[in-house]
């Protein structure tokens, strides 16, 4: 296809744009119109589209910019956050890949050597460092039901003690 | 060396100073009320006209603002002016027609509320909208947008191409087509209105 333009077009154009056409142009200018078709198709899609903005823009209801510059400013600051947030998380994953090792690593060399802590275990009440047997009365159970509870108090008393770290930690540093 | 001077920012409210830091926006809150109030509509036509949905020129419009509010290298009002900012606002507008446009199943122009294509006027405006909308669902939306950053907005081929990333000699070569085409179908309508 040719692009066949017409050197008026210009100011055809800007005639269009500014409401002049046709009622205040040159007669001159009316007459070449009329016989170019490019200038003919230019004033016919301009003037169509102009009044098309103008209706459109009527029909327009912006609403408050406020509440847009709330949320570009929302935005920008929880983008801000993310990108501070990207290396802490990175750690935070390498240090419970690191931890997750150590543990996997420290399974496999117990069960290489057996379970030989959990002798320790049952015997670390009767150690002189650990009078556990002083803190309930002796009469109340037997000795050997004594050596089978203790472990079993031991265990989830460590563990409550290491949940309520944890969550003491993590709620400070929410708090942060 | 102190530690803390090795990790600043991690410090307390280190995190905080980067954020504010980070979310200064291109221009200040009254600057970008005026600014807003003076592209809003004419934004909101395009956006209605290139697409064929009040309802989503309204969601695009406000998506085009806050992200042109959040963009990383926005135009200066002060240094490159506010046409240049104009101009950036119909780039981010056009760039979040085409996504919508390349969703999986984007609404049809056959989808539009009646309502759109028939405001009633009276005038000679609405007379021109009669003969100019039915040939707009006609074109291709990519058509459409050409025409009217040229023929609504104004726009020069090389700021239509700036907008649209399209070439510049694509975009005269595009136009041109589409102009024709528009222009016969507008002839078509007004002659049909004739008989």
């Amino acid at each position: 296809m040719m692009l066949l333009t017409c050197p008026r077009e210009k100011e055809v154009k800007e005639l269009v744009e500014r409401g002049q056409w046709p009622q205040a142009c040159a007669p001159e200018l009316r007459e070449h119109v009329d016989g170019c078709r490019s200038c003919a198709e230019l004033a016919l899609v301009t003037r169509a589209f102009q009044s098309a903005r103008a209706e459109a823009a009527g029909a327009a209801n912006p609403g408050s910019p406020g509440v847009l510059w709330w949320r570009a400013q929302l935005s920008r600051r929880n983008a801000a956050l993310e990108r501070i947030g990207r290396p802490i998380l990175g750690a935070q994953i390498f240090a419970l890949a690191t931890n997750l090792l150590l543990a996997v690593a420290f399974v496999v060399w117990q069960a290489r050597h057996g379970l030989a802590w959990l002798t320790w275990l049952e015997q670390l009440p009767q150690t002189a460092a650990l009078h556990l047997d002083s803190l309930w009365p002796s009469d109340l159970f037997g000795s050997g039901l004594s050596s089978v509870l203790t472990p079993m108090v031991m265990i989830p008393a460590l563990a409550t003690l290491a949940l309520l770290g944890g969550v003491v930690v993590y709620l400070a540093s929410e708090k942060q | 060396m102190p530690w803390e001077s090795v990790i600043p920012d991690v410090l307390a409210g280190g995190a905080n100073i980067a954020a504010s830091q980070a979310a200064s926006p291109p221009m200040d809150n009254d600057a970008f009320a005026g600014f807003y109030e003076r592209s809003a509509r004419s934004l909101w036509a395009y956006l209605a006209r290139t697409s064929g949905d009040p309802a989503l020129a309204d969601d695009l419009m406000q998506e085009s603002f806050v992200r042109f509010l959040c963009a990383p290298h926005p135009p200066s009002q002060l240094a490159e002016g506010e046409v240049a900012c104009r101009r950036y606002l119909f780039r981010i507008a056009t760039n979040l027609l085409r996504d919508h446009w390349r969703r999986p199943r984007p609404p049809s122009i056959e989808e539009t509320p009646e309502d759109f294509f028939a405001r009633n006027g009276g005038s000679a405006q609405a007379d021109s909208q009669m003969m100019l909308l039915p040939a707009l669902r006609q074109m291709h939306p990519r058509e459409r947008q050409l025409l009217w950053l040229a023929h609504a907005e104004g726009y020069s081929h090389r700021e239509i191409a700036e907008v649209t990333g399209l070439g510049s000699a694509s975009v005269r070569l595009l136009l041109f087509r589409a102009r024709r085409k528009i222009a016969r179908l507008l002839g078509d309508g007004e002659r049909g209105r004739e008989l």
